[in-house]
């Protein structure tokens, strides 16, 4: 027994030198190996995980230390649920907000509503809606102030072409049936629900979040204008559903990021809006939009935490790997 | 030739030698098509298939099934070897070979992950051809941990069988390297999976703090560009070689010409560059991922971690190492030439073809239950393609009986060799 010799280290396999005793890399004492082979019963040395050396283990040995560095769920995330009821408000705003602008169509239609009013709201709303966005980004960023009477202008242009456009948009898919243009319209929101952004990551590298979105939303808005009466109606229409599908999202993730209350405010509101809007046309449906709600808002976050016992991620050497790399630096550099 | 193909080619040719009868099946590489004969008396059956994209055959499931039986039953074949996860010639391979009764076992390559879509459906697939497979060959210990989670395998049937290297193709050269400075060698295909990204941006780095070293960057890919904008931009041509493509035999000379090799990889089941490059006796430098660190004693290899700056860290201290003469790498490829011979990968293949051979042919009710478990959808769906797939060999076995097919004359591999034998000494004679 005492003429084992252990020429690589078992640790790193680092090749002693006749007169080493300790290995270099990992600091393993060779002395004390010898020793510790002395006691071992079964006379063999331990399994290595490891290709380059001959061992006396059989090639489809399993040894204990097998699926070692395998780790599940590394990165899970428990949620909270009330957390999670209150991040869900994203969601509900926009469905919310969905209702409200085929109420507000459905209005014109009906002739509930007169084009002049709708018009003379969206003004009020948005102007309010500007002011405020003035006020807090000059905050932050006073070479703001410079940018205001651009986007005046851009504003006052983009309607003005939007009025004179009305005539065609109005006369655009008059030849359709209504029908068709009913259908096309729910799958439209169908489309501008789905692919809306609802994140609430850092955006500012990208202008038009969600614009897949925002296209379907005005594309419907389109759809539906050629059902209106007169230009106005049309007119009406469209800068409502240009300022409540284009710009609305961009105060409502600006209001997110404010304050938490504010935003829970803001999908109360949202809500109401849209039941009181709908009480007028169908109950049904209204009793429909409170109990979808309720479900996104109460039960989905429930389901969402109850279900999180089923996941299971596995991770381990064998994942590609990231490459780390320095961009902070290399950009100064440049 | 990737690692794969020579994989195939050298563990047929030690089988051949250790008196076995070896014949290789795979879909037709442009006009290489039919039946071809390589060393040895190697036959290689170039099955016509359509090729979709770089060298993969569109998964037909049935198509095969004809010319495989055919093939098989004229050569007498009684085990079935499938390599590669991404093959589908593979998988219906095993999955006709296995309902003709014969043994099946497969060799895996490569390493996946969970996470993406690509990844989980050839996960399902591998399910499906491995809930029947008698034993799994894997080069790694890593890859066969990956390997047994992926296929929901039994991990007694998975040998761990690593890859070798022809070492008399890999001796150092001396004299080959420049002495003045120190030359890193970089040899892989030029992808985003072999750290490129990584290697671009470690490069100038590497060269702003060390003014003797230079680059050898051998292979081609996508990412070259990057390497050559990187070269652009930093002003380094006189210090980075872009040799391009090389071919397989022009390896050894890229290699002998450093003192180090340097591997990025982002993942890797073996690695078999790191060998061949501590063969021709450099130290090498890796990022320690996948299946890296059980390949090479930890003298040969300093590891980094898949990071700029530790990458930049580790060639650092390589660099150290070298010029202070810490380490003699010319003396690696003796020390190679012990750990991975192809000899040694026959045998242990050999003995996993024995007790595959030992093992009772399952009857077809036991297979399906087999299938049946891959999952609630998954395991009817199997179900079914093994009874069609039966039904099909029924139907084959009737419209073309097995006493009609014309068994292959066997290779003379004893005369050949006694020939090979006479013609050398022909020529030395002369």
């Amino acid at each position: 027994m005492a003429n084992i010799s252990i020429n690589f280290c078992p640790a790193d396999g680092y090749q002693f030198r006749a007169d080493e005793g300790i290995c270099i890399h990992c600091g393993f004492n060779r002395a004390n190996k010898v020793l510790a082979q002395n006691h071992n019963v079964n006379n063999k040395n331990p399994w290595r995980k490891l290709l380059w050396v001959k061992q006396e283990y059989p090639d489809n040995h399993v040894d204990s230390s097998f699926l070692e560095e395998l780790q599940k769920n590394a990165n899970l995330r428990t949620y909270d649920y009330w957390t999670v009821v209150m991040e869900s408000g994203v969601i509900s705003q926009h469905i919310s907000s969905i209702v409200i602008f085929i109420a507000v169509f459905i209005y014109l239609y009906l002739d509930m509503l007169s084009a002049q009013n709708l018009i003379v709201i969206g003004t009020i709303f948005t102007s309010i809606g500007y002011i405020f966005w003035d006020l807090s980004i000059l905050k932050t960023d006073p070479s703001y102030e410079y940018t205001r009477r651009q986007t005046a202008k851009g504003a006052i242009l983009f309607f003005a072409t939007l009025l004179g456009l009305s005539p065609i948009l109005k006369t655009l898919t008059k030849d359709t049936s209504s029908d068709t243009i009913w259908a096309l319209t729910v799958i439209l929101f169908l489309a501008n629900m789905l692919f809306h952004d609802y994140g609430s990551g850092n955006r500012t590298n990208i202008k038009f979040p969600g614009s897949l979105s925002t296209n379907a939303a005005i594309f419907a808005s389109v759809l539906l204008a050629s059902r209106l009466p007169s230009n106005s109606h049309v007119f009406g229409l469209m800068s409502f559903a240009v300022e409540w599908f284009a710009l609305f999202p961009i105060f409502r993730r600006y209001t997110k990021s404010l304050s938490a209350n504010f935003n829970v405010a803001l999908t109360c509101l949202l809500f109401f809006l849209a039941t009181a809007l709908f009480l007028r046309i169908s109950k049904a449906i209204v009793i429909l939009y409170i109990f979808g709600n309720t479900f996104i808002t109460f039960c989905c976050p429930f389901w969402l935490i109850w279900i999180q016992k089923y996941k299971n991620e596995i991770h381990g050497p064998w994942d590609e790997a990231r490459p780390k790399l320095q961009h902070t630096r290399s950009a100064a550099d440049e | 030739m990737g690692g794969v193909e020579s994989h195939l080619y050298q563990l047929s040719q030690r089988l051949i030698q250790r008196g076995h009868k070896v014949i290789i099946i795979t879909h037709s590489y442009g006009n290489r098509t039919g039946i071809r004969y390589l060393t040895n008396g190697l036959k290689v059956y170039y099955v016509p298939h359509m090729v979709i994209y770089s060298e993969a055959t569109l998964p037909t499931i049935y198509g095969f099934f004809p010319i495989f039986r055919n093939i098989v039953l004229r050569e007498k074949i009684d085990i079935v070897h499938g390599h590669q996860a991404f093959s589908s010639l593979c998988h219906e391979a095993i999955l006709h070979a296995r309902t003709m009764g014969m043994k099946a076992c497969f060799t895996d390559h490569s390493l996946f992950g969970f996470a993406d879509a690509s990844s989980i459906l050839t996960n399902k697939l591998l399910k499906f051809s491995l809930s029947d497979i008698d034993h799994v060959i894997c080069v790694s210990h890593t890859s066969k941990e990956n390997t047994v989670l992926r296929a929901a395998l039994n991990p007694r049937i998975v040998s761990v069988i690593p890859n070798a290297v022809v070492a008399s193709q890999f001796k150092p050269d001396p004299g080959a390297q420049d002495q003045n400075s120190i030359t890193i060698v970089v040899a892989s295909r030029l992808v985003y999976r072999k750290g490129m990204d990584l290697l671009v941006a470690a490069i100038p780095r590497i060269c702003q703090n060390h003014a003797k070293v230079r680059f050898i960057i051998g292979g081609d890919g996508p990412k070259r560009i990057d390497l050559e904008q990187m070269r652009e931009k930093y002003l380094l041509h006189d210090r980075i070689e872009l040799l391009g493509p090389v071919m397989q035999h022009e390896v050894k000379n890229v290699l002998t010409k450093g003192q180090i090799f340097l591997n990025t990889s982002l993942t890797e089941a073996f690695c078999i560059g790191i060998v061949e490059a501590a063969c021709c006796g450099l130290l090498v430098v890796s990022t320690k991922v996948g299946g890296v660190p059980e390949v090479l004693p930890r003298h040969m290899i300093i590891f980094a971690k898949p990071e700029e700056d530790d990458l930049v860290n580790a060639v650092s201290k390589a660099i150290k190492m070298i010029r202070l003469k810490e380490v003699v790498p010319t003396k690696f490829h003796d020390e190679i030439k012990e750990m991975y011979s192809w000899v040694n990968v026959a045998c242990r293949t050999e003995k996993v073809y024995d007790t595959i051979w030992q093992m009772k042919t399952p009857p077809l009710m036991e297979r399906l239950r087999r299938y049946y478990g891959c999952g609630v959808w998954a395991g009817k769906i199997f179900c079914v393609l093994v009874a069609i797939d039966y039904l099909i060999w029924m139907f084959l076995e009737w419209v073309a009986p097995r006493e009609d097919i014309e068994i292959a004359p066997a290779f003379p591999y004893q005369k050949y060799r006694k020939m090979c034998q006479m013609a050398e000494k022909d020529e030395d004679d002369n």
